[in-house]
């Protein structure tokens, strides 16, 4: 196993090299989805602003604040999108020349996916997380900040992460039946953003429509570590979340293997 | 080292039809089109041989590369590269060999070559000794110092061709495929590649099936060819066995005194033989008179006196024909006959 590891390891490496290249585009990539975050933000602000009720969705509007962020970091660290990667290798044939190489493509997606992980967290999310525990110490009535939430949320997103990963790597396996995949990967991001509940909190939703998403493994890749984060689970309810991401975790995998095989079978790549 | 036996690849493809009307009426029909890229191939190959297989564009030369390295599965057939069904356990049998696709790079793009090689070494597990001496070699047949700290994507062909040569060989492999290992590449590299090929084989006894379009590849390294043709098999053996049977026509060429003395002189009349056993041709512009004869019937000598005794000559030119002109004659053959 540790040999399998190493063997890995570089892919990390060099994302989180290639990443530090390209450093330029990057930030303005990240202005652009803050971008997003802050009109968000203002918009939430205005509800709360015309309704006399205090909490909304069981958020407070000091609570809203922070999942807000808390939501557009939790997603730019978690949705590295392995898709765009597998479409690209199908377009350009080069899966054949990981196909010649000892190593599992989906581990190699994974471990450079890690890397774009590492560096996303490293880069503009420790920042706004700082930025955000300031505002919860300077906002009276927000619970106050606790290592053990910390932790906790650290480990549901890690899960998060492989969530979405392997769901992007089963849904990236379409590109090797129809090759030109963009258009579904737009369909996929905007219903990404709301099923997550990037946009909006789930617990807007109706009961019945929330009682929904309970099966999709959508909810577990952002909502579920940021409301750990604001403390809304404790307990047991914390740990049954964590337990059903690790259910998505290893339904994925197992679904993606499945899939791989059958792609494999009648895997034809393009000529040459 | 490779067992082939009866490898059949049949392609699937959703069937097409011409223009818009036809592109709807594609979507919703089920025909199919069934492409035979691979036909029937059993081979098998030693330890240590270097094998030339070839064949014209389509024959199915990469197909079969393909699923020897274990990217694709045969339709019908088995296939085993060192005691291993390279489909069912692509991993294990992807640690004992080393593919070059001439079209395709393994490295990696933006990186420097230097890295392309330490992620390699770390994936194929080579451990520190190995990695230095197999460096220190590949360096001293490749010469790669020269530009190993440069991008990849900034190498010119002859130099990725060199790396990519070297990429799959740095785990030392028991087998090494080639598709096309020279397309492209000027003289001088196609000689260092070449050479890199032969040393390798000597050092390492090293397995080598190798595809390519130029026969100075084949003239150079294999003692052993085989030929596919629209997916069949149609010739397994030596170079010099398939020079042999194929390769009797010698062409004379005769540089004469005066050309016009030579008009109506025909030696398949004087010899005995019959007209296409020993064809003339007259070439006035040159003063030349070429004479094409079946090797096995008759000698150059004995053409030669024929038209010393009627005509003067100032020249003499013997050629035998060259094995781009055998391949050429063997693909029709191979299409017509059957
Ligand atoms: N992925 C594919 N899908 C459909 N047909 C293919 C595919 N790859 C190859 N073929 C067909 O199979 C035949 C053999 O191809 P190939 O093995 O690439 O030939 P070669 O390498 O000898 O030029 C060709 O007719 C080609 O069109
Ligand atoms: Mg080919």
């Amino acid at each position: 196993m540790k040999r399998r590891i190493k063997a890995y390891l570089p892919f990390t490496i060099n994302e989180l090299k290639r990443q530090m290249a390209y450093k330029g585009a990057f930030y303005l990539f990240i202005l652009v989805k803050m971008f997003g975050a802050f009109i968000n933000y203002y918009l939430w602000m205005a509800i709360y602003g015309s309704t006399n009720q205090n909490t909304l969705g069981g958020l407070t509007q000091g609570e809203m604040v922070i999942y807000i962020f808390m939501a557009y970091l939790t997603g730019t660290i978690v949705t590295v999108s392995v898709s765009n990667w597998v479409s690209e290798d199908v377009v350009q044939g080069t899966v054949a020349m990981n196909l010649i190489k000892p190593i599992d493509y989906r581990m190699s997606l994974i471990s450079r996916a890690s890397g774009d992980m590492i560096y996303q967290f490293l880069v503009p999310s420790v920042f706004i997380w700082i930025g955000l525990e300031i505002y919860r110490a300077a906002v009276p009535g927000l619970p106050p900040f606790s290592a053990e939430k910390v932790l906790f949320y650290l480990v549901s997103t890690v899960l998060s992460f492989l969530i979405y990963v392997l769901f992007d790597f089963c849904f990236g396996m379409i590109a090797f039946f129809t090759t030109y995949i963009f258009g579904l990967m737009m369909v996929k991001q905007a219903l990404i953003a709301f099923l997550t509940g990037q946009l909006i909190p789930i617990s807007f939703f109706p009961e019945a429509v929330q009682r929904v998403f309970d099966f999709l493994p959508f909810s577990s890749m952002v909502y579920t570590p940021v409301m750990i984060y604001l403390g809304k689970y404790t307990g047991n309810k914390l740990f049954f979340m964590l337990l059903r991401q690790a259910a998505w975790v290893v339904l994925l995998y197992l679904f993606g293997s499945l899939i791989w095989r059958k792609v494999t079978k009648r895997l034809v790549i393009l000529g040459g | 080292m490779i067992e082939v036996s009866h490898v059949t690849k049949d392609f699937v493809m959703p069937k097409k039809y011409p223009g818009l009307r036809g592109a709807i009426k594609g979507l919703f029909s089920n025909e199919k089109t069934v492409k035979r890229a691979v036909d029937d191939i059993s081979f098998q190959i030693g330890q240590g041989e270097i094998v030339g297989y070839i064949g014209s564009n389509g024959a199915g030369k990469s197909t079969t590369i393909k699923i020897m390295t274990g990217i694709l599965s045969p339709s019908d057939g088995t296939c085993f590269v060192a005691g291993i069904d390279p489909n069912r356990r692509r991993k294990e049998n992807a640690q004992n060999i080393g593919v070059v696709f001439g079209q395709r790079t393994q490295l990696w793009w933006d990186l420097p070559l230097s890295e392309s090689f330490t992620i390699l070494k770390e994936i194929y597990n080579v451990s520190d000794q190995a990695y230095r001496e197999q460096m220190e070699f590949l360096n001293q047949v490749l010469e790669l110092s020269a530009f190993f700290d440069k991008p990849v994507r900034t190498l010119s062909l002859g130099q990725r061709m060199r790396a990519d040569l070297g990429a799959a060989l740095l785990h030392n492999p028991k087998v090494l495929y080639l598709d096309e290992p020279t397309i492209g590449l000027d003289l001088v590299v196609k000689d260092n590649i070449r050479r890199a090929i032969r040393e390798i084989n000597e050092k390492y006894k090293t397995t080598v099936v190798l595809t390519t379009h130029d026969i100075g590849d084949i003239e150079e390294l294999c003692s052993r060819i085989i030929i596919i043709d629209e997916g069949k098999k149609i010739y397994d053996g030596s170079l010099e066995a398939l020079k042999d049977t194929y390769g009797t026509k010698r062409t004379l060429s005769l540089e004469v005194k005066q050309i016009q003395k030579a008009s109506g002189f025909s030696p398949a009349e004087i010899l005995g033989v019959r007209e296409e056993e020993c064809i003339t041709e007259l070439d006035f512009e040159n003063s030349l008179l070429k004479i094409t004869f079946d090797g096995h019937k008759l000698q150059a000598p004995q053409i030669l006196s024929t038209v010393m005794n009627e005509i003067e000559i100032t020249d003499i030119q013997l050629k035998e024909t060259e094995l781009a002109e055998i391949v050429k004659e063997i693909y029709r053959h191979g299409t017509e006959g059957e």
